[in-house]
């Protein structure tokens, strides 16, 4: 009845009633402080503008229709913030690739002489797949995926 | 006499009637070859050491033996296989190497049947280059011939990242000679091109970019027909890629007077093996120009010099600028697509007057600056604009809060003060 046999039988100092104490206000504090930080933390980053921006635009309807572009022609559009290259091809296809040159990023253009993109900065010339095959360019335009929906245009990044 | 002039029949015959011995070989692989089994056994490591590297040679999977290049009879043992008589030539040397090469490879015909895109004029060429006009006209043995680049017994094709001609590995194989200062002592050339290419911006895209369009040694000096560039066509050379500048320069006043004066164009400014980047510190009459080694500052061509300085400098400030302005923007959740896009044009209209600057005249670098610095200001308004919207939409979160904090104190007051 008494607590001494509880006592007895718990003879580990380590156990004694101060020092369980001590641990539960330890555990109830933690855990109201990891609870607080678990508020805090996704507020705080919210408010806070991120360091890089957020990930580029995944699709675009663009402002003109199949009629403005004619077969041999190119027409840059705005792939988000940056420039995309809309072209007809001779053959009648639609391919839409990045206009930034993988050079120096100058905007690029379709040549209806050449039938190829060119970069008037320093001569670079790509073809109608992308490929960077004269000049400069180190590596290939970004290539995009174009859906054509009636007289509207879809632009897309990736497959 | 007799003996002599049927061996100069065979050789002859092998040099210029019989052509090109791949069917001779394709035969000789079915009858026992002494050539391989006699060296593959000798105990001499530059005898025997052909046999083994010779596996993995372009020629050896083509179908091609010892005798192709050798001459001799691979079917008989010994010296008798090796018989003069029979068209043995022992170790080609010097310009009867470009007999032994130039027979199949100056063969168009023939190397179709192997190689239809490669070009058959390798033998031609080399006789114009400094190699082969030293090696033909003053008997110089030092200088290169086919098997300096092309290893014997070890050829790859060019394509093959282990070939000593693919493009990673050709500024190393010139400088076997080239930075081997023994070697070329009397020749009177550098030879430290290959420790200065290596520090060059070409050698930064062709090793680390991985752009295999970037140039090595036999871009500007030619392969076969290796020489260095002229005066008076270094432009053309550095025009193959970069056109636009070598189309500024040919039309400006300096390509005049620099073919006059004697001075290499490009290479006057960038220099040659070391090129680095071209930065704007090139250009004006300042501290690192290369424009005031000519020119003065407030004379005629500093002062254009100084003025095109002046319009590059204040393009790439405005775009870092407007760049910055919308980034900021951006990053706080603003809506400034349409500004950023529109700032890719002065990006571009920079690169255009950097270009420019080729023409050596205000006027065609004003052209460009002048559109992309009206781009640059328009996005720094829009950038301007966007982020005094977002003070605006701060401050009135701030107020709205405060206000709304300023209601809350008053409600719990105000209930204490019931509940009292």
């Amino acid at each position: 009845m008494s607590p001494t046999p509880k006592r007895d039988l718990m003879s580990n100092p380590s156990s004694s009633p101060n020092t369980r104490r001590r641990f539960v206000n330890w555990l109830l504090g933690t855990s109201a402080g990891g609870l607080v930080a678990a508020v805090i933390y996704p507020v705080t980053r919210y408010l806070l503008p991120p360091e890089v921006t957020e990930s580029a635009t995944a699709s675009v309807t663009l402002p003109f229709t199949v009629n403005d572009v004619p077969v041999n022609s190119g027409k840059i559009f705005k792939f988000g913030s940056l420039p995309g290259i809309l072209v007809h091809t001779p053959q009648g296809e639609f391919r839409a690739f990045s206009a930034s040159c993988t050079h120096l990023a100058c905007i690029v253009q379709y040549r209806e002489d050449l039938s190829h993109i060119w970069c008037a900065c320093h001569n670079g010339h790509f073809d109608l797949n992308g490929r960077n095959i004269i000049g400069p360019p180190p590596k290939p335009l970004e290539a995009f995926t174009v859906r054509v929906s009636g007289e509207q245009i879809i632009v897309s990044r990736g497959a | 006499m007799k003996v002599i002039t049927l061996t100069g029949l065979a050789t002859a015959a092998l040099f210029l009637g019989m052509g090109p011995g791949a069917p001779t070989a394709a035969r000789a692989q079915d009858a026992p070859n002494y050539c391989v089994s006699c060296h593959g056994a000798l105990t001499v490591e530059r005898l025997a050491a052909p046999v083994a590297r010779f596996a993995q040679d372009v020629h050896a999977a083509k179908g091609f033996g010892c005798v192709a290049c050798h001459g001799g009879d691979p079917s008989l043992a010994g010296f008798t296989g090796m018989d003069p008589a029979k068209g043995f030539v022992g170790k080609p040397a010097g310009p009867q190497l470009l007999q032994v090469c130039g027979r199949c490879h100056s063969d168009a015909g023939f190397m179709r049947r192997y190689n239809p895109a490669l070009r058959v004029d390798q033998v031609a060429e080399y006789r114009s280059s400094v190699h082969g006009q030293r090696l033909t006209l003053y008997r110089d043995t030092l200088v290169a011939t086919c098997t300096s680049c092309h290893p014997a017994h070890a050829i790859r094709p060019a394509s093959d990242p282990q070939s000593s001609v693919h493009p990673l590995n050709v500024a190393r194989t010139c400088s076997v000679c080239h930075a081997d200062s023994t070697h070329m002592a009397g020749y009177r050339i550098p030879t430290n091109q290959l420790e200065r290419y290596e520090q060059s911006v070409h050698w930064v895209a062709l090793s680390e970019r991985g752009d295999q369009s970037a140039p090595t040694c036999n871009d500007c000096h030619g392969n076969h027909g290796a020489a260095p560039p002229g005066v008076d066509w270094v432009g053309n050379v550095c025009g193959q890629c970069h056109s636009v500048m070598a189309d500024y320069f040919a039309a400006s006043p300096h390509s005049a007077v620099f073919t006059r004066l004697g001075v290499p164009g490009c290479a006057l400014c960038h220099g040659n093996h070391q090129i680095q980047t071209a930065s704007d510190t090139l250009l004006g009459v300042g501290e690192g120009s290369v424009c005031s080694r000519c020119h003065v500052e407030g004379e005629g061509g500093g002062i254009v010099a100084a003025a095109m300085r002046v319009r590059v400098d204040s393009l790439r400030a405005a775009h870092g600028v407007a760049d910055s302005l919308l980034q900021r923007a951006e990053r706080a959740g603003m809506e400034v697509s349409q500004a950023r896009f529109d700032l890719s044009g002065a990006q571009t209209a920079l690169v255009q007057a950097q270009a420019a600057v080729h023409a050596f005249s205000l006027d065609s670098v004003a052209q460009h600056a002048d559109e992309g610095l009206q781009i640059a200001a328009a996005a720094a308004e829009r950038g301007h604009e966007a982020l005094g919207e977002l003070r605006f939409r701060r401050i009135g979160l701030t107020v709205s809060t405060g206000l709304i904090l300023l209601l809350i104190i008053g409600v719990i007051l105000k209930i204490r003060q019931i509940e009292a």
